[in-house]
């Protein structure tokens, strides 16, 4: 049994300098590697204090461990840095991690012999990474600076080979919006918040991963019967004909709830948004790496002013919240808003469009002047267009939308928890709404993740109606003991039938397994691989016998590593509060709706979401006034940062 | 190619480029995974991103009968069936 060698790569951009670090598995193991190891790196080699657009920030990337080997979904990239988003009126930044599937990037990086790429310092011009068997190089970026992402990514492609990964920032990554993200092989996206604008301040333009090397695993034979046995999972699951021939497009089932603004009428939503709409645009679904599910899609447009424009990723469910948020009947209009920050500025889709909601409307309240710099502020799709340009350019008033909430507030006088739809926290709007969605886990992690985005946390509990003995079972294959079932499964007045608090603790570990070994999160949402499994695969993967308990208890090592780095920068139980909007009742045509728990039962107020947080921190061993893990918790994890 | 028992067929349209044909291929002959390795090209178009699945090399045995890639492909683009006749590769 060979165990795999753990190899990171470093480049510094200041000194053109790279060098590898080889560790054996042993040395990564306590934090299963991938991007758990990417947060040890990150805890003790970033410096704390510093600006995230400063040459000291970090970029970790990191493929999971399980990355290249057919396991169905194992095909993530997890990034780590200090996003640029403005987090707090005192100006701090959070550290925090997205991830993202595609189809060539990570693998390309895992053959190239990168298990993880970690880049700091600045280039003195635009470049170019590339990743490839015989290491890294530093290469120009030429006249690729200044160009649009899918352009730049055929281009890379055509230069490297068709089986090239190439990661791309748009124009406002360039420009330092700091909202910007990043797109992996031209289909998905990584990094909203900002991972674009950090790669931006560091002068590269993108990175390419491109290798031959061979993925082993410590018992192959064991392992890809596992993998076989998954499939089979997948293949007999009685939803997967409608997912294939939709794609992402096959949420809007519960979407239309989850993400539902209750601005128009339901019905006239799914006629103008809904899923027979999007099968009249939706060309293609493709698959990320050993996927048998398939989400990506491909979609030209039909008709109307953008008649035949074509883009690549999933646009229906952006464009469905936004176009209800905007007034925008024609659904190919917003569409077309999508492909743009798609492929060409890489502008995050859902920030800029909240932004884009919020001044406007209060323009047409009269609490902003509708003249602003650049620009007279109404309710229109022209204003609405150019406002998206004007962000991606850092034009007029776009300089302080591409500054986000906090910058709006000091410069317009306008406090983002007035914001309607969904809330913001830590200088984050959110995608979902409590209110509509019901107060579910998903929600909770917004608040207590240091970056308040899912980040692949979903389980069965993030879909409308599932049984009690559903989410359960569910969580019964997380290991833990009867006293823990106990204490998640227990009806109180402030949380309903299950503990949401106490389950979101367990909930977060679990994503941190999933991003340390690559595994998309769709199949711990659609329940076809549970934590038992990933250990399964997990042990005979790296040649080291754990159960579901102890891969968990790993995945709790690196929440805890996650929350100590943003403690380290001034963050507390202060920064995770619920937002003023959920507790204000939608008015929707169909009438209030109140933020309810997870089974209707009861409306639900601050008292009860406080209530829930002590819960978490208690669950966490964290301390329930500051949010801090305790010295206790630290030690008792073997974690000294 | 002739061998034994059998016929593979590919579907071009059905491929939706998720690589495990060619992760199964390498994995079968080698215990590791490779796409760069296994006997399977993909051919990418880049204004639509479409893949479709090609065996390129004269190495390609069917697997003695029992092809990974047709057992790995979830979406039906490689196929095989074990009674064809004279046994090809389509
Ligand atoms: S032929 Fe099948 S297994 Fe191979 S890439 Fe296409 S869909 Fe995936
Ligand atoms: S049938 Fe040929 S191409 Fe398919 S897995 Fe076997 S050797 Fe590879």
């Amino acid at each position: 049994m060979t165990r795999p060698i753990d190899r990171t790569w470093f480049v510094d951009l200041t000194r053109s300098q790279v060098h590898v670090e080889e560790r054996t598995y042993d040395e990564v193991a306590d934090v299963l590697g991938g991007s758990g190891f990417g947060w040890r790196i990150v805890a003790n080699r970033l410096p704390s204090g510093i600006d995230p657009f400063s040459p000291e920030n970090m970029i970790v990337l990191n493929p999971g461990t399980l990355v290249g080997t057919r396991v169905m979904g194992a095909s993530k990239l997890t990034a780590i840095t200090k996003f640029p988003t403005v987090a707090s009126a005192d100006h701090r930044y959070y550290v925090g991690s997205c991830t993202s599937g595609g189809r060539y990037f990570a693998i390309g990086m895992r053959q190239a012999g990168c298990d993880r790429l970690v880049i700091q310092g600045k280039a003195s011009e635009p470049v170019i990474l590339a990743i490839r068997d015989g290491g890294l190089s530093i290469e120009p970026a030429g006249d690729l600076w200044g160009k649009g992402i899918d352009e730049v990514s055929r281009t890379l492609i055509e230069q490297e080979g068709q089986d090239a990964g190439v990661l791309v920032i748009g124009t406002a990554g360039e420009k330092l919006v700091r909202s910007a993200l990043t797109i992996i092989d031209r289909t998905n996206s990584l990094g909203r918040g900002g991972l674009g604008a950090v790669f931006g301040s560091k002068n590269v333009k993108a990175v390419v991963a491109h290798g031959t090397g061979s993925i082993r695993v410590a018992d192959p034979i064991g392992y890809n019967q596992i993998a076989d046995e998954l499939c089979e999972r997948a293949m007999t699951w009685p939803r997967r004909e409608h997912w294939i021939k939709l794609g992402l497009a096959a949420g809007w089932s519960t979407f239309k709830h989850t993400q539902n603004p209750g601005m128009w009428e339901k019905e006239s939503w799914d006629k103008l948004y809904g899923e027979e709409k999007r099968l009249e645009s939706l060309r293609a679904v493709i698959a990320c790496a050993s996927c048998p599910l398939n989400c990506r899609l491909r979609w030209v447009l039909p008709g109307g002013e953008f008649d035949g424009e074509q883009g690549l990723g999933s646009p229906y469910s952006k464009s469905a919240t936004s176009g209800q948020l905007l007034g925008i009947e024609d659904d190919r209009k917003m569409i077309h808003l999508v492909t743009e920050a798609n492929s060409y500025t890489g502008i995050d889709f859902y920030t800029t469009t909240r932004l884009i909601d919020f001044v406007t409307r209060m323009a047409e309240r009269g609490r902003i002047p509708a003249e602003q710099d650049g620009i007279t502020l109404a309710r229109d799709y022209p204003t609405y267009q150019r406002l998206y340009t004007m962000t991606a350019n850092r034009e007029g008033l776009g300089d302080i939308l591409a500054d986000g909430w906090y910058r709006v507030q000091e410069e317009l006088g306008l406090d983002p928890s007035e914001y309607w739809y969904a809330g913001v926290c830590k200088g984050v709007d959110f995608i979902y709404d409590a209110r509509p969605s019901r107060f579910h886990p998903l929600m909770m992690t917004f608040l207590t993740r240091p970056r308040p985005h899912h980040g692949g946390s979903h389980t069965r509990t993030n879909s409308r109606g599932k049984t009690l003995e559903e989410i359960r079972d569910q969580a019964a294959h997380w290991g833990l003991s009867d006293e823990v079932m106990d204490r998640i499964f227990l009806e109180t007045d402030y949380s309903g039938k299950f503990n949401v608090g106490r389950y979101t603790a367990y909930m977060e570990d679990l994503m941190r397994v999933k991003n340390a070994i690559g595994l998309c999160t769709i199949y711990t949402y659609q329940a076809l691989i549970f934590a038992d499994d990933m250990a399964r695969l997990y042990s005979a993967a790296v040649g080291e016998q754990i159960n579901a308990r102890e891969l968990i208890r790993r995945g709790e090592r690196v929440s805890n590593l996650a929350k100590m780095i943003n403690v380290r920068d001034g963050f507390s139980r202060a920064d995770d509060q619920p937002p003023d909007v959920w507790f204000r009742p939608m008015e929707a045509p169909e009438g209030r709706i109140e933020m309810e728990d997870y089974y209707q039962t009861k409306t639900l107020h601050r008292e009860d979401l406080a209530h829930m947080l002590d819960d978490y921190y208690e669950e966490r061993g964290w301390d329930k006034t500051s949010g801090h893990p305790t010295p206790e918790k630290l030690a008792a994890l073997g974690l000294s940062i | 190619m002739i061998s034994i028992g059998g016929r593979l067929t590919i579907w071009p349209d059905r491929c939706r480029g998720c690589r495990s044909c060619q992760m199964a291929c390498s994995f079968t002959k080698t215990l590791e995974y490779n796409p760069s390795a296994s006997y399977i090209i993909l051919e990418r178009d880049l204004e639509t991103e479409k893949t479709a699945p090609m065996i390129k090399s004269l190495r390609c045995d069917l697997c003695g009968g029992n092809p990974a890639c047709a057992a790995a492909c979830s979406y039906k683009a490689i196929t095989f069936e074990p009674n064809w006749e004279s046994g090809s590769c389509e």
